[in-house]
């Protein structure tokens, strides 16, 4: 009975986290498509919550690499998993606070792992999955959506440099219609799978799956459903970093970060690769901006912005442990859970409290 | 011992297919709107053999854009 209280509970943060992770995403799937003018905010983002829900149906290769490739799911239970949920939240709203595209994915991960390190030691840890499928790809993907999306938009302004300049506009601001729904479409399955990978862990911990097994149906649908609302609700905050502080863009730029984006992540989707989207997406950004005159890029902005990533995993990583400890002081039992839920929640409604007072995250329109 | 650690196939095989897709996707839609552009230009100087074949790339390029998407959302789907 208290070991399925503490998995309801699991779901439900999970799913809360699927949440924040489309709402804390939401800028870099429409930011640029919003900056250059492709899309109406509203228009973006309902198209986006649209495909990311779509998105989170077509793979379950990531779901499978985070449920058994990162952390020993015999020595995971769901009090694990839920520190680990609590870590990846907090830090997720701690870089929200301050308007920081930092990784939703690294975030999950870096807290699962810590809270496994805090319940269970290092052997929890399967480093081999980690450093090849995580932290790897993670060092990779977004240099190699910087450099597809720098020689991608130096080739364009090869070709249609010469043209009226109002047409090309305006044929990339269509082509942005695609790869901004490519990207959207890139998000939600690689992404969503993520949450599924953590409940299916949760579920096999608790004995409710056999090891090894796909994310059951309710699964899918239920990670697939809360990132799309969350996606749909938006962060401000961010759209306003990655559509304008880094660079500003026009509209052959956009095209050139999605598409870099779009690729990099269906490719490594494909191979079970759960990179962060954020990094890749950025990444596609700032080359599309290098690309055309290195200056472009304000450096600085990107400079916070990799100090976010570099704090990430290690971060959500220490907070999941320190989850992990605190739930631990109330037993086995569901009272640890349920009270670090109400104590977490109490410290959202402060943050969000606090920021309103401060000044509203940039509005639509 | 980091081949070990590096599924290196697979990844090489990611590096490979995001450089195709994401600079082949960019190049072939830029041709279509230079394709368009060009179009316009010969339509106005009333060369119609040109303009036409201009369309014609535009057109190309444009399905050829759409292709790809399309089979990138194919083989996601497929595994």
């Amino acid at each position: 009975m208290s070991s399925d209280v503490i998995l309801v509970i699991v779901v439900g943060t999970a799913l809360a986290f699927d949440f924040t992770n489309g709402f804390h995403d939401t800028a870099n799937v429409v930011a640029t498509s919003i900056s250059t003018g492709a899309a109406r905010p509203q228009v973006a983002i309902g198209i986006a919550s649209l495909l990311n829900f779509v998105g989170a149906f077509i793979s379950i290769s990531v779901a499978a690499t985070v449920a058994n490739d990162v952390v020993d799911a015999a020595v995971i239970t769901p009090t694990v998993v839920f520190a680990g949920l609590i870590g990846a939240i907090a830090w997720n709203l701690i870089t929200w606070s301050f308007g920081l595209p930092s990784s939703s994915s690294h975030a999950l991960i870096g807290g699962v792992v810590g809270s496994a390190v805090a319940a269970a030691g290092f052997d929890a840890v399967i480093g081999e999955g980690l450093v090849g499928k995580v932290l790897i790809p993670a060092v990779i993907a977004p240099i190699l959506a910087l450099l597809v999306a720098g020689v991608a938009i130096g080739l364009v302004y090869r070709i249609v440099g010469r043209q009226r300049p109002g047409m090309v506009t305006r044929g990339f601001r269509y082509g942005q219609l695609v790869s901004g729904g490519m990207l959207a479409l890139a998000h939600g399955t690689n992404d969503a799978q993520k949450t599924m990978g953590v409940i299916t862990l949760a579920l096999i911990a608790n004995g409710s799956l056999a090891p090894s097994s796909d994310p059951p149906l309710w699964v899918i649908a239920s990670a697939a459903a809360a990132i799309a609302l969350g996606t749909y609700s938006g962060g401000w905050r961010i759209i306003r970093t990655t559509g304008t502080r880094i660079i500003k863009m026009d509209a052959a730029q956009g095209f050139s970060a999605q598409g870099a984006g779009a690729a990099v992540i269906l490719a490594s989707t494909h191979f079970g690769f759960p990179l962060s989207t954020t990094h890749v997406i950025n990444g596609g950004v700032m080359g599309a901006g290098a690309g055309k005159r290195v200056s472009a890029v304000r450096w600085g902005v990107a400079g916070n912005i990799v100090t976010a990533w570099l704090l990430t995993l290690p971060a959500a990583a220490a907070i999941g442990a320190l989850a992990y400890g605190a739930t631990s002081i109330f037993g086995s039992g569901a009272l640890g859970p349920v009270l670090v839920t109400l104590a977490s929640l109490s410290l959202i409604v402060a943050v969000f409290t606090q920021r309103s007072r401060r000044g509203a995250p940039v509005p639509a329109g | 011992m980091m081949a070990v650690l590096v599924e290196t196939k697979e990844l090489a095989q990611t590096i490979v297919a995001s450089v195709v897709a994401g600079i082949g996707i960019t190049v072939v839609f830029s041709i279509a709107i230079w394709g368009v552009g060009r179009y316009a230009d010969f339509n106005r100087d009333e060369r119609p053999l040109a303009a036409g074949a201009a369309a014609a790339l535009a057109g190309g390029a444009l399905v050829a854009t759409l292709a790809a998407v399309v089979f990138g959302i194919v083989v996601m789907t497929s595994k």
